[in-house]
């Protein structure tokens, strides 16, 4: 508070103050408008949250702490910043031992609070968040997972609190499915990779001397569909995550490329140059018939379909150089989205049908850009220089996308509005084409 | 005017008269010339009386000697008119006698006649007694008339003077009356014109007074104005700050908040008045609210009661990326 | 792969040489000195080094100006047909011109060989999308593929793959590597 100083008044200007205070007070029992603060922008940072690292009973399995990674998660989006617990003045484990002017003192806005207890082979989180200003708590549950569960039970409790902070589902517990590649010397090794969104616990899935390109998550999160160019062309493989099963989809002459899966997982949007060029066909997968959906000259290819299910965007040349189109249905005429610069390429809309983001190239460099699909507006994302592959999360709120860092690949994670970026650990090698998954049911 | 016309002339006339002179030219057949033929015998007669007056004094007198002569011949034609009118009423009277004489001698005669010719005497005498009476008549009514006429002559000048005087008169009391309305009527629209006047003046007194009390009053609302616009800015930077949109915020969320406050600046109550329909989002705005310790608000106590007692405070994101 | 393991090292080597004769320097080079600098391998850079002079100068008796000349022309045409990758601009399939008169050797080659078969192998470098640059890849091996079919090949000995940025010739995020990279090979099978 700012300190404030009296100044000496006069006898008259005290009656005056006295008489304008009657006519002031008069006047608001009568009819003046009450006066009105419109609040039109948010601070421009992330919002403070405590994490209080979780008391535990029983033999807790060490190693990944709960509160790190819940910690992490939020800090990923970019919406959050974290307080290292050696700032918090208490840890407290439940609401009788929450203090919230302290928290308040240390510019907290919540304070997630929690304790794990060990019964046999699982684990039981008991977890509580409060809004310290509000003073109340607004999400109090209990959950359990294996013992060998720990991230999941994390990323479970991660997802919970964004939804109670943000009203937005967290896409914590999702999975990324993205392709490695080691070369040395000639010879080049790509293998298609699910880890947590964080990273973790990744697990491979295909390996291949030859590229791996596009994978696409089914809409149930259990199956890849891919470009594998194993037999020495591309061809599209669908892949069964469970089992492994693996199905070789389309191997036309030409191309074979940028499989995206329908709402309803019974189809997919190819790009095949069967019939002389690049165009965007969709396959039934069951029982593999062909509709043309593009016919132009161009490259028409990288097709996604938009929220409604009915119309997609592809990537066409058809004005001379790459840029983001859009059919409503898949008989109506395309409609250019971008104009902002001479290459615009792989569409990728929101799920909500607000915006659909690319890759953008200004300058040379190339970025991740999108375009508000309401008024057009273009706002580049990323200040990275060779930016590719832009995979929304599936709560539209976060990016994932590939970029060069020290030469080599990596993927980054912003908010969807070009926010705090996060880099993945990078393994050996380049880290590329990433494909959020679905939220997992 | 025609005085003035007279100088212009005389004067015109002596200057074109002076210089028409000595430049010998012919007489141009302008009004200038054609006005010095007309008037000549005045220029000439006033150039002479500047030029010569012993001349006009030697007239005078010549003048006033030949009046004196004049006045004596008049008198000595007047008293030989007496005279003459003396020696004609002798005359007159000595007739008058050599008549009474002849009368008397004709009486005589006529007495002696008078037997002879008393009849046709009588008669004759009868006849001019008549005619003498008529006569008589005659000149009586002549005189009669002329008198009447002399008199209604009289009558009628003295009715036309009357007439004409009465007219006078009444021309006067009109004159009179009507500059005395006219006098009047002027002082009555002097008065109403002073009575608007006073009134305006009142008027513009009034409003003078009335616009200086506004001009206080506005001042004084201008300076709570000012002093609450900037209270205002600060609680609105101070609200922004605290203020942490959820991730699933649209322009279109709008979330109003009832705000009371202590002398002190401190959070008295808040009230969600109009939600935004995202729980989330209302949350945030409430925390916002709720996260300032003290609201900054101005020392004077008038501006805080009429602005920040009470106020809304409205949470609507406008410029999302 | 298909392609024989002396092929290969044949297209390799003639590749590398290619390189080589440019790249000798090329890696200190400006971005604009390369272009010339591709000009000059693509025109005469593959005859100097590889031209047939030395065949010349050994059976140069006996043989008529007609024989001579046709000759020259058979050797100049080899010496051609070692030029096997051709490059392109930025975001374009435009063969340039420079190259027209190495793929109408080829072309000829193939037309005089029909059971030749040969791979058109296209490449893109590594800016912009994969897939549009698999498309891209494949637009140029396409445009290869008419040019060869116009000037004498036969459909049939041609096949077409993309591989779009994913086998780069060259290492590297400039603009040398990047030119060095957007290709068409011709890979005799």
């Amino acid at each position: 508070m700012t300190n404030r100083t009296r100044t000496p008044r006069t006898l008259s200007a005290f009656y005056l103050v006295c008489s304008l205070l009657v006519w002031a007070l008069v006047g608001s029992t009568t009819a003046h408008a009450e006066l009105t603060i419109r609040i039109t922008e948010g601070a421009d940072a992330a919002i403070p949250v405590a994490v209080v690292p979780f008391a535990e009973s029983g033999s807790i399995p060490t190693g990944d702490k709960i509160s790190s990674i819940v910690q992490d998660d939020l800090t990923m989006t970019g919406e959050f910043r974290t307080l290292a617990p050696e700032k918090m003045l208490s840890l407290p484990s439940k609401r009788s031992e929450v203090y919230f002017r302290d928290w308040r003192l240390l510019g907290q806005r919540y304070v997630l609070v929690g304790e794990l207890t060990r019964s046999g082979d699982r684990v039981q989180a008991r977890y509580e968040l409060f809004d310290v200003n509000r003073e109340e708590r607004i999400l109090g549950e209990s959950a359990s997972a294996g013992i060998n569960s720990m991230r999941t039970l994390a990323h479970h409790i991660s997802d919970k609190v964004y939804e109670a902070i943000t009203g937005v589902p967290g896409a914590f517990s999702t999975r990324l499915a993205y392709v490695t590649l080691q070369r040395s010397g000639s010879e080049a090794l790509y293998r298609l990779q699910v880890s947590d969104v964080d990273g973790k616990r990744a697990s491979i899935r295909l390996e291949s001397d030859e590229p791996i390109l596009s994978p696409a998550w089914s809409p149930d999160g259990k199956k890849l569909a891919y470009v594998s160019f194993e037999t020495g062309r591309p061809a599209v493989y669908i892949h069964e995550l469970s089992s492994g099963n693996r199905t070789r989809i389309a191997e036309f002459r030409g191309l074979n490329s940028a499989p995206a899966w329908s709402d309803d997982g019974r189809s997919l949007l190819l790009t095949l140059s069967k019939d002389g060029n690049a165009e965007i066909y969709r396959m039934d997968i069951a029982s593999k018939d062909l509709k043309r959906l593009t016919n132009h000259w161009s490259i028409d290819t990288e097709a996604s379909w938009d929220h409604t299910g009915n119309g997609f965007f592809f990537t066409s040349d058809r004005s001379g150089g790459p840029q983001i189109y859009h059919k409503s249905s898949e008989g109506a005429e395309p409609r250019r989205i971008t104009f902002g610069s001479r290459y615009n390429a792989r569409p990728r809309p929101d799920p909500e049908g607000k915006f659909v983001y690319y890759v953008h190239q200004r300058n040379g460099a190339f970025h991740i850009a999108r375009t508000n699909l309401s008024n057009g507006e273009e706002t580049v994302l990323t200040r990275t220089e060779s930016d590719e592959s832009p995979s929304v999360a599936p709560n539209g709120r976060m990016l994932i996308y590939a970029t060069k860092q020290s030469g080599r690949s990596v993927l980054t994670v912003i908010s969807a509005d070009g926010g705090a970026a996060y880099s993945l650990p990078a393994s050996e090698g380049d880290v590329r084409e990433p494909a959020w998954s679905p939220i997992l049911r | 005017m025609s005085l003035l016309l007279h100088g212009l002339i005389v004067v015109v006339a002596l200057t074109g008269w002076s210089w028409i002179t000595p430049k010998d030219d012919p007489a141009p057949r302008s009004i200038a010339a054609r006005l010095i033929t007309q008037q000549e015998p005045e220029p000439s007669r006033v150039v002479e009386e500047v030029d010569e007056p012993d001349r006009d004094e030697e007239r005078r007198r010549e003048q006033e000697e030949q009046q004196r002569r004049e006045e004596a011949e008049r008198k000595a034609a007047e008293e030989q008119r007496a005279r003459e009118e003396a020696q004609r009423l002798e005359q007159e009277r000595e007739r008058e006698r050599q008549e009474a004489a002849a009368a008397r001698k004709r009486e005589e005669q006529r007495a002696r006649e008078q037997e002879a010719a008393r009849q046709k005497a009588e008669a004759e005498a009868k006849e001019r007694e008549r005619q003498r009476a008529e006569e008589e008549k005659r000149r009586q009514e002549e005189a009669r008339r002329k008198a009447e006429e002399e008199r209604r002559k009289q009558e009628e000048e003295r009715r036309q003077r009357e007439e004409a005087e009465k007219r006078k008169r009444e021309e006067q009391a009109r004159r009179e009356a009507e500059e005395k309305r006219k006098a009047a009527e002027r002082r009555l629209r002097e008065q109403q014109l002073e009575a608007l006047a006073e009134e305006a003046d009142r008027q513009r007194e009034a409003e003078a007074r009335q616009q200086r009390e506004a001009a206080a009053a506005k001042a004084r609302e201008a300076q709570m104005m000012s002093e609450s616009q900037k209270y205002q800015a600060l609680i609105r930077e101070r609200l922004s700050q605290a203020w942490y949109p959820p991730s699933s915020a649209t322009e279109e969320m709008t979330a109003r908040l009832q705000i009371t406050l202590l002398p002190t600046g401190e959070l008295q109550s808040v009230k969600l008045v109009s939600s935004s329909g995202n729980t989330a989002f209302d949350n945030s705005a409430l925390g916002a609210v709720k996260s300032l310790s003290r609201y900054p608000i101005p020392d004077d106590r008038a501006t805080f009661e009429r602005y920040f007692r009470q106020f809304t405070i409205e949470f609507n994101p406008r410029r999302l990326q | 792969m298909n392609i024989s393991a002396h092929q290969k090292a044949f297209a390799m080597v003639l590749s590398l040489g290619l390189v080589a004769g440019c790249s000798s320097t090329g890696d200190t080079m400006g971005e604009d000195e390369y272009g010339s600098d591709v000009q000059a391998v693509d025109q005469d850079g593959g005859s100097t080094v590889y031209g047939g002079s030395e065949d010349g100068g050994v059976s140069s008796t006996g043989l008529t100006d007609e024989e001579m000349r046709e000759r020259e022309e058979r050797a100049e045409q080899e010496a051609m047909r070692n030029i096997t990758t051709f490059y392109f601009d930025f975001d374009t399939a435009e063969i340039k011109p420079e190259a027209r008169e190495v793929l109408v050797a080829h072309a000829r080659y193939l037309e005089s060989n029909p059971n030749q078969q040969v791979r058109l192998e296209g490449h893109g470098d590594e800016r912009g999308t994969k897939e549009y640059n698999l498309a891209l890849g494949e637009r140029r091996a396409n445009a290869v593929e008419r040019f060869l079919i116009v000037n004498g090949a036969s459909r049939g000995q041609l096949e077409t793959v993309s591989y779009g940025e994913e086998k780069p010739a060259v290492m590297g995020s400039n603009e040398s590597a990047w030119a060095q990279n957007r290709r068409v090979e011709l890979v005799f099978e």
